[in-house]
């Protein structure tokens, strides 16, 4: 009788328990979220942290391209990067030098544009398009279109500066031009931030600016108290996938310029792919990718941890 | 009745398991490159139709174009007479060409011909990735020197082992300049006496070279910065020793070679102003200067008649508006001589990867055999081309003449090219030189600082090289 009434119990419980699991499942359904991202957790870890993993693996060895197993060479690759290897620094510095000026010119160029394709005037869309059409021309084929423009004998930008009476410049052939060079180009890129700010310039109420009209505040003021604090989190991204971006410049350097002149547009990526696909040095190539790879990330989490002063996420 | 959810840890478990087949059976190795043909029988006959089997070659190669025409000609032509080969043509885009080719030829499933640069088939070699053909050769016979020029079968050599046949050949590259026989009249030259000596360039540069605002209106002469080991050989200088262990570039010839070539810069306005007369231009445009009368001498690349005859096609029936001549060697030196250079990098080699079946591997190099060595075959695509082939007889063709007017002067000018001996590493010694070249050009550094700052640089890659040999 004890025994039965306790199984009873039992039952009892364990049907109390499925209920209760029922309703938690019912109610906390997180494995269709699991189920929605899990092609793509699968590609993450097959295609990304496999290759960090192997990477950072070759990046201890003497690697090649070949059959033979890859030697261990502990931290001689990352000695040759900081210590031996001179254009390592060189590329570096380039690239340091690209990052700084084109992230922030490229930021302030879309951020304006932005500003004058919000404001209401006729054809707005039609001009939205144009300026956007720019970042949908591939960097191979923009790369040859620049060529034609940094041309030093009939090259657009001089025909322009001519009529200043500004004598040619050898913008690619200089090693002093062939850097800003470059950086002009890439604000040919603006299109991509500039949709972001517009789509947060839309996203501000226009309460804000009837009050500071009120208030009497003139443009400036509603710029720069209103306009900029509220665009913070989509100047914050920008920023962020900027120095990302930058940091990984290379296809226009390696068409253009190919390194030079004199290594001036030897960007960091550039030389990492010399050494990996033309000297197939894949282990030392592996090391300069994994010190990539550990700026990018430094500079990426100082600057989310900076985040916090500057940019303003409503309500908080 | 309870019913079964599936848990987040069951979908996640039995989604593992299925990514993890997937990923086993993907890495299988692929089955070999062996496709089954049945063979046709007269229509009578009551047997069963016999089925054999044919062997497909995965040919990875970067000629695209008109070139690609030519290939499949052969091809078909060649699979008339080797019934049991298909040739698969695989033309690929020249974009990420090395990356492409680095990880074909190492990968577990190579194409059975695959197109690289010399350093490459050298580094692949060096690694066990592609086999020799020595043994294809002595069992058949072939006395490579008689049939190839020697320059061209030289570059095809590594340690002592022939990895490929030449094709299309790198030769040529550096041996002849072209020069307009209209500049030279308007500067006052003789057109009938081009330039032989440097000596004699000097005064043909000086004489032909103009300004206007600062740029140049016609040049000289163009092609020497970029060509510094093929002059430096043509004032008895060297570029490696012949064992390629030594690197012999800042020797005094060397040092010599690039002053010569640092003066001529000077007389072209420096290296902007040079670079600025022919940014963008080239001798695929019809717009180049040599076209255009304003460009006295020019270098040209090997295919240079078929570019020329069709991007300018009157001046090229003109014998009377140009002319080939023999590279020009230093006349102060009692020892130089004229001297071109057989692709230091870019010779193409076609090789055969090392871990492809055996059956594949001889079906490769049948068709390597045919594409280089028979007429139909590398003699037809080059003599379309109007491109000169590393095969002797090839250049026999009385086609050649016909097209060439100066065929004659080609056939002996060929015969002034060398082979130089390199080694996988031979791309970091050509950027290590470049950038002190570089350094001269824009004034930074003096020709024996910078060819003695190459050495330091690049002969520890070399010597790092054969120490781990």
């Amino acid at each position: 009788m004890a025994a039965q009434s306790s199984a009873s119990v039992a039952t009892l419980e364990s049907r109390a328990t499925q209920a209760r699991l029922s309703r938690w499942r019912f109610r906390n359904r997180r494995w269709v979220g699991w189920l929605f991202i899990f092609p793509w957790v699968i590609g993450f870890l097959i295609f990304d942290v496999s290759a960090l993993v192997l990477n950072f693996y070759l990046s201890l060895t003497s690697f090649t391209v070949g059959a033979r197993a890859p030697q261990w060479v502990g931290l001689a690759n990352y000695e040759r990067v900081f210590v031996q290897d001179k254009l390592a620094g060189v590329s570096f510095m380039n690239t340091v030098y690209y990052v700084g000026l084109s992230v922030p010119l490229g930021m302030a160029v879309a951020f304006t544009l932005a500003l004058l394709l919000n404001a209401e005037i006729r054809g707005r869309g039609v001009f939205r398009t144009i300026y956007y059409l720019p970042s949908l021309v591939p960097v191979a084929a923009a790369s040859i279109i620049w060529l034609f423009i940094f041309r030093t004998r009939n090259g657009l930008l001089n025909l322009f500066l001519g009529l200043f009476g500004i004598n040619p410049v050898p913008w690619l052939a200089r090693p002093e031009w062939a850097k800003p060079a470059l950086v002009l180009m890439s604000l040919w890129f603006f299109g991509q931030q500039m949709v972001i700010y517009l789509a947060g310039l839309q996203g501000i109420p226009t309460e804000l600016y009837e009050a500071a009209d009120i208030d009497g505040a003139d443009a400036l003021q509603k710029l720069l108290r209103i306009t900029i604090p509220l665009m913070t989190p989509m100047l914050f991204f920008n920023l962020v996938m900027g120095i990302i971006g930058s940091f990984q410049v290379f296809t226009a350097a390696f068409l253009m310029t190919g390194g030079g002149p004199m290594n001036a547009t030897l960007f960091y990526m550039l030389h990492l792919y010399n050494n990996a696909f033309r000297y197939f040095l894949m282990g030392y190539s592996s090391a300069l990718a994994v010190v990539l790879f550990v700026v990018i990330l430094a500079l990426t989490l100082f600057v989310n941890k900076t985040s916090g002063r500057w940019v303003y996420y409503g309500g908080t | 009745m309870r019913s079964r959810l599936l848990t987040r840890r069951s979908f996640l478990r039995g989604g593992a398991a299925a990514v993890s087949a997937a990923l086993v059976a993907a890495c299988q190795p692929a089955a070999p490159a062996v496709e089954k043909v049945v063979t046709e029988v007269a229509p009578a006959e009551p047997t069963p139709r016999p089925v054999t089997e044919r062997i497909t070659v995965e040919w990875m190669n970067w000629w695209g174009g008109h070139r690609e025409v030519l290939m499949n000609n052969i091809i078909a032509v060649f699979e008339e007479e080797f019934p049991h080969i298909h040739v698969e043509n695989q033309v690929q885009p020249w974009d990420a060409r090395e990356q492409r080719a680095a990880t074909a030829i190492a990968s577990a499933t190579p194409p059975g011909l695959l197109m690289v640069t010399r350093t490459e088939a050298q580094k692949f070699a060096h690694e066990g990735l592609i086999i020799p053909i020595d043994d294809y050769i002595a069992s058949r016979g072939h006395d490579v020197y008689d049939i190839f020029l020697k320059s061209e079968i030289d570059a095809m050599k590594f340690v002592d082992k022939f990895w490929s046949y030449p094709l299309p050949g790198n030769f040529l590259d550096s041996t002849f300049f072209l020069y307009n026989k209209n500049l030279m009249r308007e500067s006052g030259l003789d057109p009938d006496t081009p330039p032989v000596t440097w000596q004699d360039v000097d005064v043909a540069m000086q004489a032909m070279t103009t300004f206007e605002g600062g740029m140049l209106e016609t040049l000289g002469l163009t092609g020497f910065l970029g060509r510094f080991p093929m002059w430096n050989y043509c004032n008895n200088g060297q570029y490696y020793s012949d064992d390629a262990r030594q690197l012999l570039f800042n020797q005094p010839e060397g040092v010599e070679t690039l002053e010569w070539i640092a003066s001529l810069l000077e007389m072209a306005g420096g290296i902007e102003v040079h670079n600025a007369f022919l940014e963008g231009l080239d001798a695929q445009k019809a717009d180049y200067p040599f076209y255009t009368d304003t460009l006295g001498m020019f270098a040209p690349n090997v295919s240079i008649f078929g570019h020329f005859q069709t991007h300018a096609p009157e001046m090229y029936a003109d014998t009377n508006r140009w002319g080939v001549v023999l590279v020009p060697y230093n006349g102060n030196n009692p020892n130089a001589k004229p001297t071109g250079i057989s692709g230091l990098i870019f010779t193409w080699h076609q090789v055969v990867g090392a871990v492809l079946p055996a059956d594949v591997r001889d079906a490769a190099y049948e068709w390597l055999e045919f594409f280089t060595m028979r007429e139909e075959g590398g003699g037809y695509f080059l003599l379309e081309q109007g491109r000169p082939s590393p095969v002797r007889r090839f250049n026999e063709n009385p086609r050649y003449y016909e097209t060439n007017p100066y065929w004659e002067q080609m056939l002996t000018i060929m015969e002034y090219d060398i082979g130089v001996p390199t080694t996988p590493v031979q791309l970091e010694v050509a950027d290590a030189l470049s950038r002190q070249l570089e350094q001269v050009w824009f004034g930074r550094k003096e020709p024996k600082e910078a060819l003695d700052d190459a050495y330091d640089e690049a002969q520890p890659i070399v010597d790092a090289f054969w120490g781990e040999s």
